[in-house]
């Protein structure tokens, strides 16, 4: 290294700001902490709508902010950082599964009293939908290679309608469920199933937010191909992460 | 530059070393608060009986907020937020990280996570749990345990972001000819620090949650009487927060790295040892050891012998790195400035520390000293003490090219003392009363009359390191505003963070450092 | 600890040591002491001040080589003039793995050697002499509720007899507790939901503090009782003159 050392910069230099980071994390703690501590703490729903709606546009107008400034000067490194967030995200059902083996490995007895019959037909075409979406995306993706933007919009439109007829399937049959009396205070097998399949769904539908945050500026003509990239790898996590979900909480 | 312009561009900045400068305001901001919360326990603890307050919820919450504050809002910011933002980027010559933007939520999330800290002052139902939050007590009690949960996610998810956005950073953005054996030891710590993050902080995550949700929406997870087990909890809970102290370990040893070689002008000894055996050797063992935290809880047998031996075999990384450190002194040119002496205060006190973990980790004799004072002094030496050594000495040796400016030498070295022999005297004793029984998280001991010359010994040296680091704080300060100019490489060291002016600009160098084939971040002298 | 078995403590280190695999270094160490250690060990308690002492020397030991070596470096090498610089000697592939893999090989050894020992001792804790008097205990916020074989019950004063090893078998009510008793080193948690155990043998007549040890609540620290033992005559009548009590209500009872 030689001793070269920079000019000294004067006053007035300029320094890179934005202030979507500072909105979307006070967003985030309105929407989240604040609303939940009024309401379910102090028995504020009042209060705690106010807080929801003093976050969610923050959230959803940082998000919008963001994205605008970030797109086109990405520096491509999404994907591996991805990489690295999915490996987090996995340890997260990792734990929520530990927690289910252990109970139930130590139950005297299992299913636990007061459990309905689990439907066996619907999560499995829910499957069939969720992985058929992976390849769909993929399909996307690989039209975008080969610079056909029309065969990746139309790929990229199945996979939105797949993952929502994925959720609406869930949504059906928790309701279903919760009418048989399998709420989620039931048991222990009610408050894993619901947490894991919840937090599961919440995951589809982040990635559903990605999808369309993607296919928005498509359909204007600007297509990021490493965003593209990026959400798809995510949706294909959440596509893996299902098998184990179904095969453990479902099909066990 | 008007003043609301220069406002703008702190708040709103993206740039790695203002994010890193907001993150260790806020870090000693934490430890002010905490450390007052110290003050006050230890006020509470001077004499038998009720002392300061006859509300033993009140004595909880401060332990509380002092246990919680120190790890999750002081130290772990402090050395993975604030140490990481400013020297990686430098370090490896890149002019920022690779997501400046996410870089700037990762720090606000770390504000929104102290702003729920600080309402806990102000709701009627303060959180009580303990830093640990165990189940039943955390679900029963009327203290506000979402506000723990939240803290705990809030820092956990800046936490995240911030090891998504290192790793990718460190992967990609080096600069040319800074390759994988030139990258500097606090490079490697802080990569070994946020994998660690990366896979168990979503753990700790989750269990916090559910605590929330037995609490709060009549779920069952830890609720023995539907099937549920108290115990998933807690190891849940340590199978974060042991690795959690090795997240701590490690950047703070890899700072120690730094001072030590630029002081000593010299190599660092061993240094595929250090990374690979200390470093790699800490990764792998790290998430096989939680169960020393339940050595009494009934965990079955085999555990508990298992957990022993490989809690004893993580003393060799451990004392590897060391190995390296001591090394580092051999045939060295050792310079006792401010920032060599914390150093050297780190060597030896986290001596003490770390050896005391030995009877810890054997089962049979944590029968005994567990959940008593021995504890509370064993992790006091190796974290509040080696630690926060390492972060103010930190501190002070990036303080030139933080500031541009000199910080006073002897005020530096009389906080040094002060704090060096408060330490000692708190801390030694706790481990001595420990031994003979004095159990932890007592807001009263009147049962065990015996201790109180000793309480009170602690409560005087408290005032030791308050004062110690309390001038330390102003020295920072008198130093930013009017010290003496420092020039970019006061320390004469050979690492890139130095080639720059000081204070770096905005993308730090006019252009990427070209670095020659033989240039290494400790080639000292010798080399030629 | 005195100069022999200090001196035993130093030769198996190094006899550990010499061993020159691992796998032989834990046999031995593991393996071979046990007998010796349950006979020579007559309670957990000793046990307990015995391996404490050893373990102590073994890691001071240690502190102290490395303080001295670090302090000695610390002399040696100070900077003479402000731009002297280090001249360390010349490092190959052979001496870095060599620096690295002897002390692997030592601290690992001493490693193994202190988990035997803490291994032996453990088997001790987990023992329980069968000539046991067995005793349930139930902890709760903020009391310790003893009950007898014979269904007498106590609340924060344990009675027993001298010379008996005493079991408690211990659950919870309501939050994690831990009953602890100092003098006996000797602790473990109880909680909902689980049974789990504690032994220790009281040899003397005398009183002991019994505390809690587990942060259970608000007056956590308040939660004491008392360890009480007695001659084993005192403690039959007590407990012979608690059950005829006993018995009697269930009488009077029974009689309305
Ligand atoms: C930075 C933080 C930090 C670090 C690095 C460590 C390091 C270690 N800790 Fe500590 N520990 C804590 C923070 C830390 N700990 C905290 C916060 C708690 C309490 C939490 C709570 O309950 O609130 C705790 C509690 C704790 C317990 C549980 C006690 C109980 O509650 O019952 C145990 C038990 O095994 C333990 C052991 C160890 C060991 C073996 C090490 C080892 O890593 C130490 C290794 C280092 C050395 C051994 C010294 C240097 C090495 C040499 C000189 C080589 C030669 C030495 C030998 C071969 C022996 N610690
Ligand atoms: C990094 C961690 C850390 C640090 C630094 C400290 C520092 C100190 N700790 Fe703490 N401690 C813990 C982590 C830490 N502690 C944890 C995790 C627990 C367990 C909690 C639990 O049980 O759940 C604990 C528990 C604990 C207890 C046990 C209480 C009990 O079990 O009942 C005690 C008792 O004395 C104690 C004392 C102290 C003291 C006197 C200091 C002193 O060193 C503090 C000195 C600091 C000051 C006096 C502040 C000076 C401030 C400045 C100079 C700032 C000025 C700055 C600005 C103005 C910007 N601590
Ligand atoms: Cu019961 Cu603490
Ligand atoms: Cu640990």
């Amino acid at each position: 290294m030689s001793d070269h050392v920079a000019v000294h910069e004067h006053h007035g230099a300029h320094w890179d700001t934005s202030v979507w980071p500072l909105v979307i994390a006070f967003g985030i703690l309105f929407f989240l902490p604040l609303s939940f501590t009024l309401n379910f703490v102090y028995h504020k729903p009042m209060l705690a709508i106010l807080s929801l709606g003093l976050g969610a546009p923050m959230i959803i107008g940082g998000a919008a902010g963001w994205t605008s400034q970030a797109i086109g000067g990405g520096e491509g490194l999404s994907r591996p950082a991805m990489g690295w967030f999915i490996l987090a995200e996995a340890m997260i059902f990792m734990s929520f599964f530990a927690n289910y083996w252990f109970n139930r490995l130590t139950a005297v007895s299992w299913p636990p009293e007061g459990t309905p019959a689990i439907p066996q037909l619907m999560p499995a075409i829910m499957t069939v939908f969720l992985v058929s979406s992976s390849f769909t995306a993929h399909a996307a993706e690989v039209g975008l290679e080969h610079g056909n933007r029309s065969t990746f919009l139309r790929w990229w439109v199945v996979t939105i309608l797949l993952g929502l007829a994925f959720v609406s399937m869930s949504g059906i049959e928790w309701h279903h469920l919760m009418s048989e009396g399998f709420t989620y205070g039931r048991n222990i097998y009610s408050t894993t199933f619901y947490s894991i399949t919840g937090f599961h769904g919440a995951h589809v539908l982040l990635g559903l937010c990605g999808i369309v945050a993607v296919l928005i500026p498509a359909l204007m003509g600007k297509i990021n191909d490493g965003f593209v990239k990026t959400v798809s790898l995510y949706w294909h996590f959440v596509d893996i992460i299902w098998l184990f979900v179904v095969s453990q909480v479902y099909y066990w | 530059m008007s003043f609301a312009q220069t406002a703008k561009e702190w708040i709103f900045t993206t740039d790695h070393k203002r994010v890193g400068i907001l993150y260790l305001i806020g870090s000693m901001a934490a430890f002010a608060i905490a450390g007052l919360m110290a003050v006050l326990m230890r006020l509470e603890l001077s004499h038998l009986g009720p002392t300061i307050t006859n509300n033993p919820s009140q004595y909880n919450v401060w332990l509380y907020n002092h246990g919680a504050v120190m790890i999750l809002g002081f130290q772990i910011p402090a050395l993975t937020g604030f140490f990481a933002n400013y020297c990686v980027p430098l370090m490896i010559g890149a002019k920022d990280v690779a997501f400046p933007r996410l870089n700037a939520l990762s720090v606000w999330l770390f504000y929104a996570g102290v702003v729920v800290v600080l309402l806990g002052f102000f709701i009627p139902d303060p959180p009580d749990v303990m830093w640990t939050g165990y189940p039943p007590y955390s679900v029963m009690t009327t203290g506000n345990t979402a506000f723990y949960t939240f803290t705990v996610l809030l820092l956990g998810f800046a936490s995240i972001l911030g090891g998504v956005n290192f790793l990718t950073t460190v992967s990609f953005m080096r600069a040319p000819g800074v390759t994988w054996s030139k990258l500097n030891i606090f490079v490697w710590s802080i990569l070994a620090a946020f994998a660690l993050q990366l896979i168990f902080v979503p753990v700790l995550g989750t269990a916090v949650t559910l605590i929330t949700f037995d609490k709060y929406l009549g779920t069952h997870f830890f609720d023995p009487s539907t099937g549920g087990d108290i115990l998933t909890y807690q190891n849940l809970f340590w199978f974060y927060s042991h690795p959690a102290v090795y997240i701590i370990y490690m950047p703070f040893i890899g700072v120690v790295f730094e001072i030590v070689a630029t002081f000593a002008r010299n190599r660092v000894f061993n240094y595929n040892m250090v990374v690979f055996g200390g470093f790699g050797g800490i990764v792998l063992l790290s998430g096989e050891v939680w169960v020393h935290h339940l050595y009494v809880t009934g965990m079955p047998d085999w555990l508990r012998i298992g957990t022993m031996v490989t809690t004893l075999s993580i003393s060799v990384p451990v004392g590897l790195t060391i190995i390296g450190l001591v090394g580092t002194l051999y045939k060295g040119a050792i310079d006792f400035r401010t920032p060599m002496l914390y150093a050297l205060g780190v060597v030896f006190l986290f001596l003490i520390g770390g050896l005391t973990g030995i009877p810890l980790a054997v089962t049979s004799l944590t029968v005994h000293l567990a959940q008593t004072y021995y504890v509370v002094g064993h992790f006091h030496y190796v974290m509040a003490v080696a630690g926060t050594f390492a972060i103010f000495g930190g501190v002070y040796y990036f303080f030139p090219k933080m500031t541009g400016r000199m910080y006073n030498e002897t005020v530096g070295k009389i906080g040094f003392w002060l704090t060096f022999i408060g330490v000692n005297m708190v801390f030694w004793t706790m481990m001595v009363i420990g031994v003979q029984g004095m159990p932890r998280r007592y807001y009263d001991y009147s049962h065990f009359p015996q201790f109180q010359a000793s309480h009170e010994l602690m409560t005087f040296g408290t005032a030791f390191i308050g004062v110690g680091f309390a001038l330390a704080v102003v020295n920072w300060i008198m130093g930013a505003i009017n010290g003496k100019e420092a020039g970019p490489n006061p320390w004469g060291s050979k690492s890139l963070e130095w080639t720059t002016v000081s204070p770096p600009p905005h993308g730090n160098w006019p252009e990427i450092p070209k670095v020659d084939a033989d240039w290494h971040p400790y080639g000292y002298g010798a080399r030629s | 600890m005195s100069a022999r078995s200090l001196a035993q403590t130093l030769s198996l280190r190094i006899g550990v040591l010499l061993a020159a695999s691992l796998p032989v270094a834990w046999t031995s160490a593991g393996a071979g002491e046990h007998e010796a250690a349950v006979a020579k060990i007559k309670d957990a308690a000793e046990g307990w001040n015995e391996l404490w002492r050893e373990v102590i020397i073994d890691i001071t030991i240690m502190g102290v080589i490395f303080a001295l070596v670090t302090a000695y470096l610390l002399v040696k090498y100070r900077r003479r003039s402000p731009d002297q610089e280090g001249t360390p000697p010349k490092f190959n592939a052979a001496l870095a793995v060599g620096w690295t893999v002897i002390p692997v090989f030592v601290f690992l050894s001493d490693d193994l050697f202190v988990a035997a020992k803490g291994w032996n001792l453990w088997n001790m804790y987990r023992q329980v002499p069968a000539e046991r008097m067995e005793i349930k205990l139930e902890s709760g916020m903020y009391s310790w509720d003893y009950v007898y074989p014979n269904g007498v019950h106590a609340q924060n004063e344990l009675r027993v007899p001298a010379g008996k090893p005493i079991m408690l078998r211990m659950t919870s009510r309501d939050t994690i507790h831990s009953h602890f008793i100092p003098d006996f080193r000797v602790k473990e948690d109880s909680m909902p939901g689980r049974v789990t155990y504690l032994w220790f043998s009281p040899k003397e007549p005398g009183e002991h503090v019994i505390s809690c040890a587990a942060y259970c609540g608000i007056m956590h620290s308040y939660m004491m009782g008392k360890l009480v033992i007695m001659p084993d005559q005192d403690f039959t009548k007590w407990y012979d003159g608690e059950a005829a009590k006993l018995a009697d209500a269930k009488k009077n009872v029974a009689l309305n």
